[in-house]
């Protein structure tokens, strides 16, 4: 792998990860605030923020695996993993994870 | 805002998304059936493309997306059937999207032609998802019905 193709990878690690915890972030902030805000409290509101909100960063999360497996170097286990991950609730931060460890491997700092 | 004018940021939107998908589509395509990606001319073409890609076409494909689940809200849309078939093929030309984009990515720093696989008919399968979006957000088939709710 070229110094440069390498950098390109490692740019590409680094946007899944905050993309992946964006989704997860949101995902928690929908379950542990706006959904008990909208059932204990009757606020409602904060559901129909988040739950779009949320919506968007679960596409952005799978547009961005899509594109980042099909970038290649992902072995057939590898991307089964990741996908299945990606369907799971929380699995973002499982995913995030496991793309830590293979910008690791790379050489950028996890 | 204004919900016409939020629809008018979505079909701007959508418009940018699209040129921009069909032309990764068709730079696939093309460098499919040549042996010029190794050349300087197809490294050129295949960096314009990308950073189109990265700084136009993505931002516009997030924000049609974030524009157009708003309309549907604000218009009640989810219960007609035809906006439930319509982002059946709007996930479909995401997927695509997604697909192109990391092929292209690859092709950036690879000497290899893509691998064909279906690719190369991106394009008139770009064409058929949007011909049939435009027929099902003009004609909305099955209006009165209401899926479920």
């Amino acid at each position: 792998m070229s110094p440069q193709e390498r950098a390109e990878e490692l740019t590409q690690l680094r946007r899944m990860r905050a993309v992946s915890l964006l989704e997860g972030s949101t995902l928690l902030l929908l379950l542990l605030v706006a959904v008990p805000l909208k059932h204990l409290a009757g606020v409602s509101v904060a559901t129909h923020i988040m739950g779009p909100i949320h919506g968007l960063a679960f596409l952005a999360y799978l547009w961005m695996l899509v594109q980042t497996v099909s970038g290649g170097g992902w072995s057939r286990s590898e991307t089964t993993r990741l996908v299945v991950a990606a369907l799971i609730p929380f699995g973002a931060f499982v995913n995030e994870r496991a793309l830590a460890r293979r910008q690791a491997m790379l050489g950028g700092s996890g | 805002m204004d919900y016409l004018w939020l629809k008018a940021l979505h079909v701007a939107a959508v418009l940018v998304w699209i040129g921009g998908l069909l032309l990764v589509a068709v730079a696939i395509t093309a460098l499919s059936l040549s042996k010029e990606v190794a050349e300087a001319s197809g490294r050129t073409a295949v960096f314009a493309v990308r950073r189109w890609d990265r700084y136009v076409t993505s931002p516009a494909m997030l924000l049609a997306w974030g524009a157009g689940l708003t309309l549907a809200i604000l218009g009640e849309w989810f219960r007609s059937p035809w906006l439930i078939i319509k982002l059946v093929f709007v996930l479909l030309l995401t997927a695509l999207h997604g697909l192109l984009s990391g092929t292209l990515r690859k092709l950036g720093h690879s000497d290899e032609p893509p691998a064909s696989f279906g690719l190369r008919h991106a394009p008139l399968l770009i064409i058929i998802s949007v011909a049939a979006i435009v027929v099902l957000v003009v004609v909305k088939p099955f209006d009165g019905d209401v899926w479920w709710g």
